[in-house]
C-alpha cells in the first residue's frame, strides 16, 4: 500500500516567550492508505503537534509533510484550507459542533463549503451517514440536546461526509466514558472498513491504542516505536448503541 | 456550480441562529441601532421640516433664489436685519442696468429691485377718529339737517369724545402730577386737558361747536399721538414685478398697489400681531392653540391670554359711543343670558372662557361684536405716515396709502414672510434719503440761491454774526424764493396721486435685487453665469444665495442641522463603541467555533461573511424597525402637531404648530448611517475573527 501521508525529518518548535520549546525533533513517518493508525504517548510527547502538521492546520519548522504526494509547505493558506476541506476530516476531543446548527446542518456544512453537491445529494448523503452512526432520528436536534457520545457520533459523521482520504482525530475518546469511547472507536473502525478511509488518531489510553492497526509511539518529540499493532481484543462489530 | 446561493443561505442561517442564540447581545445592539435610526428619522424630519419651512418662507417671500447687491457695501446683505439692526448697503445707482444684464442670463425668471428699511409709522389716534366722526355730524347739523335721529347721533358721538377726553385727562394728568420736574409745556398741556374734561368746556361747546372741535383737535388730540406709533419693516420694490416674481404672494384684503402708484401693503402676520386689537389677537392665539391640542386648563400661556382679555376690556369699551355700547350690551346679554347692564362686566364674563365654551364665544365675538369694533388700528384704505431716519440722519416722512394686506400662500402664519410689508419703490427712495446726482445738483443750486455756505465750527460765530451788514443785505437781496420752495413742497404732497412709469421706477436706486430662477436646482450654474455677466459688464455686484442673504435666519437653519448632526454623531459614536465592544466579546466567545469551521475547510472570507451578515442582519432589521418606528412617530406628531407655546417657537415653526413630514431622503440617510455604523462597528471584531486559526479548534479546553 502506498503512503498517503509521508512525514520527512520534521521538527516543530514553539516559542514560549524567549524560550524555544521543541515539540517535534525530527520525525519520519509513512502512513499507508486505509490504515487505522494510532499515535500514542504521554502528555507533551508531541502527538497533537504531529497530528496538527498532518492535518495541515500547522506547518513544520523544518522537514516536509506530504499529503497524497503534495507538500504542505508549498501550499498557500487558502490552498491548505481547500485541502482540509476536500481531503481531510477532523474529529475533535471536545466534539466542536456548531451549537446553533442542527445535527443535520452540522454534518451538511462541509458539503455546503464544497459547493459541488445539489441539495438533494446533500440530503441523501447526510441522512444516510447519520443513519449509519445511529442518529437517524436526531436530524433536527441541536448538539446541546445530545449526550457526549451522540455528539461525537455527529462529529464522526461530519468528518466523513465529504468522503475524505484521511480522518484525523485528536484524542477522540478523552471526553467520553470508557463504554461510550469504545463504541465511538468501533464506529470509526467500522467506517474505516466500509469506506477505506485512513484514520489517524492520537491517544494516551492503552485500551484505545489496542484498536489501532499501526501503533506509533512518541516520546519527547521523537518516534520511539512504529509497528503493526496486535489484533483488536473486542469485537469490532458491536452494535452502536449507548445510553444517553 | 452549486452553492453561491446556498452558501449565502448557510451564512445567513448561522448568522441568524447566532443572533437568536445570544438574544441579550442582539437586543442590546439592536436596541441601540433601533434607537439611533429612530432618532435620525425623527430628528432629520423635524429639522428638515423646520428648515424647509424657513427656506420656503424666505425664498418665496423676499429673497428669491439669489440676491445681488453692491460689492462696495460695508456690511453683508441681511434681509431680516443683521446682529445690530439694519445693515449698511451701498446702493445700486441705476437698477435698470442691473436688470437688463442679469435678466438676459438663462434660467433667470425675474429680477426684482428692492430696498429694505425699518421705520416708525403713525396713524391717527383713536381720539382723532372720534373727533372726525363728531365733526362729520356737526357739519351735517350746520348744513341744516335736523331731527331726532341726527340729534341722538350727535349726542352719542359727543358723549363718546367727552368720555375719551375724561379718560385721557385721568391718565395723562396722573403722569404729569407724578413727573419730577414738569416743564412749562407739560403744565400747559395738562391745563388744556383739564379744561377739555370740564363741564364748562362742554357747555361752551354747545355754543360754538367748531371752535370746540378745533381746540380738541389741536390742543388735546396731539397729546394722545404717541400711543399709536408703530414700528414697520418694509421692502421697497416694484410691486407689480414683485407680485409676478413671487408666485405665492397674494392680497389677503384690499387690493394691489396699482401700477406706478405709491402705497404700502402690510404683511398679514405683522398686521395681526401689531395692529390688531390685542383682545382679538389673543382670542386668535387661543383659537390656534386649541386647534393643535393645547388646553386652557393646562397651558399657562393660554391661561394668561384668557386672564389678560378679562383685564383689558377697556380697549373695547372706549371704542364705543352710547349707541354702540347699548347695542353691544344687548348682544352679550342675549348670548350669556345675563341681566348685567354694565358693558365692562359683561365683557369680563364673556372672556372668562374655558376649554368648553371658548369656541362658541370666539365665534360670537367675530360674528356679533367684531363688526361693531375697529379691529385694527390701521384699516385698509387709510393713509399712514412713515417716518424714517435717512442715511444721513435726517428724519424723512412720507404718507403712504395702505392699499391692502398681503400674505403668501401656504405660509400664512410664517413670521419670516408675514412680518414684512411691501412698499412702492419711490416711497422707499424718499425714506432712504438717497440723493441722486440730479437731486444733489438741485440742492446745491438752492443753497447758492439762498446764500448758504459752509462755515467752520471755529469761525462760525464770526462768520454768522460778526461780519458786516453787507452779507445780510446781500442775502436778503438775493433772497430765496419761498414760493418756489413751497411749490416744491406742494408738489411733494401731490406725489401720492402721481403715477410713475416703469422706466422711472427702474432707472433709479435699489439696494439689492432678488433673482428668481426658473429651475432652482440649477442655482449654482446660474449663479456662475450671473457672476460672469457682472464681471463682464463691470456692474460691481456681489451674488449670494438665499441662505447667505437672509443673514442670521439662514444661519439658524444651518445651526439647527448642526445641532441635530452633533447629537446624532454623539449617539452613534457611543453606539459604535458599545456595538463594537459586544461584537468583540461575542467573537472571543466563538473562537473555538470559528477555529473549527476553519479547520474543517471554511475560508477566511467565509468567516468574514459570517460576521458581516450577522452585523448587517442586526443593522437592517433593527435599523428598519427604528426607521419604521421613527416614521410612525413622525406621522403621529404630524397628526397632532407640536404646538408652539411661545413666540420664539411660533417663529421657528413658521406657524402655531410644527407638523413634521418625512421625505424619502430622510429614510435613506437614516438607513445609510445605520449601515455605516454597523459595518464600522463590525470591522474590528471581523479582523479578530479572520485571525483565528484552525489550531484554536484543537485546544482541548472546553
Amino acid at each position: 500500500m502506498s503512503a498517503i501521508v509521508a512525514v520527512r525529518n520534521v521538527t516543530k518548535d514553539y516559542k514560549l516567550g524567549s524560550v524555544t520549546v521543541p515539540a517535534l525533533r525530527g520525525v519520519d513517518l509513512d502512513v499507508p492508505k486505509g490504515e487505522f493508525l494510532s499515535i500514542a504517548g504521554p502528555s507533551g510527547s508531541g502527538k497533537t503537534t504531529l497530528l496538527n502538521l498532518i492535518g495541515c492546520v500547522d506547518t513544520p519548522t523544518s522537514g516536509t509533510v506530504m499529503l497524497d504526494g503534495q507538500s504542505s509547505k508549498e501550499l498557500s493558506e487558502r490552498q491548505l484550507t481547500d485541502l482540509r476541506l476536500h481531503k481531510l476530516g477532523f474529529i475533535f476531543q471536545s466534539f466542536n459542533l456548531v451549537n446553533v446548527l442542527t445535527v443535520f446542518q452540522n454534518v451538511e456544512f462541509p458539503l455546503l463549503l464544497q459547493r459541488t453537491h445539489t441539495a438533494q445529494e446533500r440530503k441523501k448523503r447526510v441522512s444516510e451517514l447519520l443513519e449509519q452512526v445511529g442518529l437517524g432520528t436526531y436530524l433536527q436536534h441541536r448538539p446541546n440536546e445530545l449526550s457526549g457520545g451522540q455528539r461525537q457520533r455527529v462529529a464522526v459523521a461530519r468528518a466523513l461526509v465529504t468522503r475524505p482520504q484521511i480522518v484525523l482525530a485528536d484524542e477522540p475518546t478523552a471526553n467520553l466514558d470508557s463504554v461510550t469511547g469504545s463504541n465511538i472507536l468501533d464506529l470509526m473502525k467500522d467506517m474505516n472498513r466500509k469506506f477505506g478511509t485512513t484514520f489517524i488518531f492520537s491517544t494516551h489510553d492503552a485500551k484505545v491504542m489496542s484498536y489501532a492497526s499501526i501503533l506509533v509511539k512518541l516520546a519527547d518529540g521523537l518516534i520511539v516505536s512504529n509497528g503493526k499493532a496486535e489484533a483488536k481484543p473486542n469485537g469490532a462489530t458491536a452494535p452502536v448503541a449507548e445510553a444517553r | 456550480m452549486h452553492g453561491r446561493l446556498e452558501m449565502l443561505g448557510i451564512l445567513i442561517r448561522i448568522a441568524l441562529q447566532n443572533l437568536f442564540a445570544s438574544k441579550l447581545k442582539t437586543l442590546i445592539v439592536g436596541g441601540i441601532i433601533c434607537f439611533g435610526a429612530l432618532l435620525v428619522v425623527l430628528g432629520s424630519a423635524m429639522t428638515d421640516t423646520i428648515g424647509q419651512g424657513i427656506k420656503g418662507s424666505v425664498i418665496h417671500s423676499l429673497a428669491g433664489h439669489l440676491q445681488v447687491y453692491s460689492d462696495r457695501s460695508k456690511d453683508e446683505l441681511a434681509l431680516y436685519g443683521g446682529m445690530t439692526g439694519d445693515v449698511d448697503l451701498t446702493p445700486m445707482e441705476d437698477f435698470s442696468k442691473v436688470k437688463q444684464a442679469i435678466a438676459a442670463v438663462p434660467n433667470v425668471k425675474a429680477v426684482v429691485p428692492m430696498g429694505i428699511g425699518e421705520a416708525f409709522a403713525g396713524s391717527g389716534n383713536a381720539l382723532d377718529r372720534a373727533l372726525e366722526s363728531l365733526r362729520a355730524v356737526v357739519k351735517r347739523q350746520l348744513a341744516g339737517e335736523t331731527g331726532e335721529a341726527i340729534d341722538r347721533e350727535y349726542q352719542a358721538r359727543k358723549n363718546f369724545v367727552r368720555r375719551m377726553v375724561g379718560l385721557f385727562e385721568k391718565e395723562l394728568g396722573g403722569a404729569i402730577a407724578q413727573a419730577v420736574e414738569p416743564t412749562a409745556a407739560d403744565r400747559q398741556s395738562f391745563e388744556d386737558l383739564k379744561r377739555s374734561a370740564s363741564d364748562e368746556f362742554w357747555a361752551e361747546f354747545e355754543k360754538d361747536k367748531l371752535a370746540g372741535l378745533e381746540f380738541l383737535e389741536n390742543k388735546v388730540a396731539p397729546q394722545a399721538l404717541e400711543g399709536d406709533m408703530l414700528f414697520v419693516r418694509y421692502v421697497g420694490t416694484d410691486p407689480q414685478a414683485y407680485q409676478q416674481a413671487f408666485d405665492r404672494f397674494e392680497i389677503a384684503e384690499g387690493q394691489m398697489i396699482p401700477p406706478g402708484k405709491r402705497g404700502i401693503l402690510l404683511g398679514k402676520v405683522y398686521y395681526d400681531q401689531w395692529l390688531k386689537m390685542k383682545t382679538a389677537f389673543r382670542l386668535d392665539r387661543i383659537h390656534d392653540g386649541l386647534a393643535v391640542g393645547r388646553t386652557i386648563a393646562k397651558d399657562e400661556e393660554l391661561k394668561r391670554f384668557v386672564k389678560e382679555n378679562t383685564q383689558q376690556v377697556r380697549d373695547i369699551v372706549t371704542q364705543l359711543d352710547e349707541l354702540g355700547e347699548k347695542e353691544m350690551v344687548g348682544r352679550i346679554q342675549k348670548e350669556l343670558g345675563s341681566q348685567e347692564t354694565e358693558l365692562g362686566k359683561l365683557l369680563v364674563q364673556l372672556f372668562q372662557t374655558d376649554d368648553g365654551n371658548f369656541e362658541r364665544r370666539y365665534q360670537f365675538f367675530y360674528e356679533q361684536l367684531a363688526p361693531m369694533l375697529r379691529l385694527y388700528s390701521v384699516q385698509v384704505g387709510e393713509t399712514i405716515t412713515i417716518k424714517a431716519f435717512t442715511k444721513s440722519g435726517y428724519v424723512k416722512s412720507v404718507n403712504v396709502k395702505v392699499w391692502g394686506i398681503c400674505q403668501y400662500r401656504g405660509m400664512e402664519k410664517s413670521q419670516f414672510s408675514g412680518m414684512m410689508s411691501v412698499m412702492d419703490l419711490m416711497s422707499f427712495r424718499d425714506l432712504y434719503g438717497y440723493m441722486s446726482a440730479e437731486n444733489l445738483a438741485e440742492i446745491d443750486k438752492l443753497k447758492q440761491a439762498a446764500g448758504a455756505r459752509q462755515v467752520d465750527r471755529e469761525n462760525a460765530e464770526a462768520d454768522l454774526f460778526g461780519g458786516g451788514g453787507e452779507v445780510v443785505a446781500e442775502a436778503k437781496a438775493q433772497g430765496f424764493d419761498e414760493n418756489a420752495l413751497l411749490d416744491k413742497a406742494a408738489r411733494r404732497t401731490d406725489q401720492s396721486e402721481k403715477t410713475y412709469t416703469r422706466e422711472e421706477l427702474e432707472k433709479g436706486v435699489a439696494l439689492n435685487s432678488a433673482i428668481v430662477l426658473e429651475d432652482p436646482s440649477k442655482a449654482e450654474e446660474t449663479r456662475a453665469a450671473i457672476e460672469a455677466v457682472i464681471a463682464k459688464e463691470k456692474l460691481g455686484l456681489k451674488v449670494v444665495d438665499w441662505q447667505k442673504a437672509s443673514g442670521m435666519v439662514g444661519q439658524f437653519v444651518n445651526m439647527l442641522t448642526l445641532v441635530l448632526f452633533t447629537a446624532v454623531l454623539i449617539i452613534f459614536a457611543v453606539a459604535l463603541v458599545i456595538i463594537n465592544n459586544s461584537m468583540v466579546m461575542a467573537t472571543l466567545q466563538r473562537i473555538k467555533e470559528i477555529g473549527t469551521l476553519r479547520a474543517i475547510g471554511a475560508q477566511r472570507r467565509f468567516v468574514l461573511g459570517m460576521i458581516g451578515v450577522e452585523t448587517l442582519a442586526v443593522g437592517l432589521l433593527f435599523g428598519a424597525l427604528g426607521s419604521a418606528l421613527g416614521s410612525g412617530l413622525v406621522k403621529l406628531i404630524a397628526m397632532r402637531g407640536i404646538p408652539a407655546t411661545s413666540d420664539e417657537m411660533y417663529f421657528i415653526f413658521s406657524g402655531p404648530a410644527l407638523r413634521p413630514y418625512l421625505s424619502g431622503t430622510n429614510l435613506v440617510i437614516a438607513f445609510a448611517i445605520v449601515l455605516v455604523v454597523s459595518v464600522l462597528s463590525a470591522f474590528y471584531p471581523a479582523v479578530i475573527a479572520t485571525r483565528i486559526t484552525p489550531l484554536e479548534a484543537m485546544s482541548s479546553e472546553e
